[in-house]
């Protein structure tokens, strides 16, 4: 019971001073500004286009649309991870500096409790963040469309267990730093070689037909990465919200698959943070 | 009964960079003991490793080597050892997008509280440290004073039997100085048992029961105030202290000080009876305003300590 409130009162204070930050708001309104933007522009853009006759006018209105999902989907991929790691990287070390983790670890509450308390409250954050976003391109959607474009959510959903990955990740190596620039670049690190395990993918394939022992090696390597990192690439749809209808389920069933890989990632970054904070000097 | 705080050679090195060992030694097996109801002035000059026994009693930072015992536990870092404790920490920040009573809340909710319980607390506590008038505004329009009673008044949610805190006065007007002490002395004579560390010793010696001074990591001096404070001697205030004067009394075996406009403190020595020194006086010219007997204050014993502390370092130094 005590375990639970101070833990959630820990996570309550991080979401209320975390969303007091401005890089965050700016995050967050640019991410806005993009959704509206594109879905405006393009219907002054399309205006003229009536004009012209039936056949072509569809055309253009896919072709449109089209950009319009592509637009919208990777601002609210990359304003999100970048809020995401932005705020992973920041709460913790922002403790350190301004001192209050002395009071708070002072309390009856343990170094186990206290990284709870951070983390959901980053995830708090990160989720209502997501949730904006989405929603207004839901509704921009739905609007252009009008049909349900319940795609959308679904590539929130994975998109946030994305998130929870590079989050969780980016939170362990705050937890060992005492400023957020560290931690930040790790962050986007993460992401990105999340994003590219394909490639080592390739590399060890490549590798594996020449015969020279170093590649043999490099080939190991490439694969040993290969099967440990999260492929984040898998939890993005945009391929399918740009291919599909707007109220298609998503193609391939392999969502469960990709919510437990997601939780498991993320528990062992959580693990990771603990570990490293655990004995740490304060 | 055991001792409130009670570390036994207590030793803190912090390691220096990968690269170049730098090791810093900070505490050298320190034994320190704190009784119940006094209040214990921590001292000594900047980095003498003050902070570092505070947070190690803390759990925040861990010994090298020794032991520390809070009322005879070693499980300091148990919630229940924890919540003996109220810590107020240097220079902290408390949320300033926060109401007075918002920022006692968050903190009362990590002792569990909730509901009435909590609210009574808060009343209490917002009633010991004063903040009644200010409880509903935002931290961020708090004068440095009132942020330290936010900070006072955190520690004390839990109604702890000690009470650690760490510069508390410092960079507070006079006014809230003495407004901080007050509470501080009533919360001791509530039973309480304070370790202050300070550089303001005029306060330190106001308030405190016992001292310790600290120098490089090492325990130079403990004991009460009574005990340390022994040195007697009698000051003469004068006037009429021309360069001739001064130059008579020199002669005669006394020093003055802080002399402005002619007027200025004689200081005569344990040797010397005070009618050599009036007679000496007379000689030189010299109006008196007062005489006065004093004993040496603890600013004066903690230079005497430190600067032969300083000196002995420097000497083994060379040698
Ligand atoms: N995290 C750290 N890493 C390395 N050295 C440290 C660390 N913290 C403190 N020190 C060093 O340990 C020594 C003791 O520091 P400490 O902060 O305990 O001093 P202090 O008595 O509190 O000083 P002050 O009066 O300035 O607050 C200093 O030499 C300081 O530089
Ligand atoms: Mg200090």
């Amino acid at each position: 019971m005590n375990f639970f409130r101070s833990t959630w009162s820990i996570a309550l204070y991080t979401w209320r001073e975390g969303i007091r930050k401005k890089t965050l708001l700016g995050f967050l309104i640019l991410s806005i500004l993009v959704i509206f933007g594109s879905t405006f522009m393009t219907a002054f853009m399309a205006a003229p286009q009536r004009a012209v006759d039936l056949g072509e006018s569809t055309v253009e209105a896919d072709v449109q649309s089209k950009l319009i999902k592509d637009i919208c989907v990777s601002a609210i991929t990359i304003f999100g991870v970048l809020i995401t790691i932005f705020i992973s990287a920041s709460v913790v070390p922002q403790e350190m500096d301004n001192k209050v983790i002395y009071t708070v670890l002072s309390k009856p509450v343990s170094r186990f409790q206290y990284l709870l308390g951070k983390f959901a409250g980053v995830q708090l954050i990160v989720l209502v963040n997501l949730l904006l976003m989405t929603l207004l391109f839901f509704a921009a959607l739905w609007i252009r469309e009008s049909v349900i474009p319940t795609l959308i959510l679904w590539s929130a959903l994975l998109t946030y267990f994305q998130f929870l990955i590079v989050s969780a990740f980016t939170f362990a190596i705050s937890c060992t730093s005492t400023s957020s620039v560290l931690p930040t670049i790790g962050g986007l690190f993460i992401y990105i070689t999340g994003n590219l395990t394909e490639y080592l993918n390739d590399v060890s394939a490549r590798v594996s037909e020449s015969t020279n022992a170093v590649d043999y090696y490099i080939g190991m390597l490439a694969y040993g990465l290969y099967r440990m990192l999260p492929n984040l690439r898998d939890f993005d749809l945009k391929d399918q919200i740009l291919h599909l209808a707007p109220n298609d389920p998503p193609a391939d069933a392999m969502i469960p698959q990709l919510l437990l890989a997601g939780s498991v990632y993320a528990l062992a970054g959580y693990v990771l943070a603990y570990v490293l904070f655990r004995r740490r000097e304060l | 009964m055991p001792e409130v705080i009670e570390t036994q050679q207590l030793t803190k090195t912090y390691e220096g960079g990968y690269f170049a060992r730098q090791d810093v030694h900070a505490l050298k097996s320190l034994d320190l003991a704190i009784h119940r109801g006094e209040i214990f002035g921590y001292l000594g000059p900047n980095g003498s490793g003050k902070t570092t026994t505070i947070k190690m009693i803390l759990g925040l930072i861990f010994p090298t080597s020794g032991t520390i015992r809070v009322m005879g536990r070693e499980d300091i870092a148990s919630a229940d050892v924890r919540r003996k404790i109220g810590y107020v920490p240097e220079g902290a920040y408390y949320p300033d997008f926060l109401r007075g009573e918002e920022v006692l809340r968050f903190y009362g909710q990590l002792y569990g509280l909730g509901g009435k319980d909590l609210e009574k607390r808060i009343d209490k506590v917002i009633d010991i440290v004063g903040l009644g008038h200010a409880r509903k505004r935002l931290v961020r329009g708090y004068s440095k004073g009132m942020r330290q009673r936010v900070g006072l008044g955190q520690a004390l949610l839990s109604d702890p039997d000690v009470l650690i805190l760490d510069e508390p006065t410092t960079g507070l007007d006079p006014l809230a100085r003495k407004e901080i002490r007050d509470i501080l002395a009533s919360l001791r004579d509530g039973g309480k048992t304070l370790m202050i560390s300070s550089h303001e010793l005029l306060e330190v010696e106001l308030i405190s029961n016992r001292v310790a001074i600290l120098y490089q990591g090492q325990l130079r001096t403990c004991g009460t105030i009574d005990e340390l404070l022994t040195d007697r001697d009698t000051t003469i205030e004068a006037s009429g202290l021309t360069p001739e004067a001064l130059e008579k009394m020199k002669q005669a075996g006394i020093s003055a000080e802080d002399v402005v406009n002619g007027r200025g403190l004689l200081r005569v020595p344990k040797t010397m009876s005070l009618y050599e020194a009036m007679d000496a006086c007379r000689q030189a010219g010299l109006a008196i305003g007062s005489v006065a007997p004093r004993r040496e204050t603890l600013e004066e014993l903690f230079v005497r300590i430190v600067g032969t502390a300083r000196r002995e370092e420097l000497a083994s130094a060379t040698a």
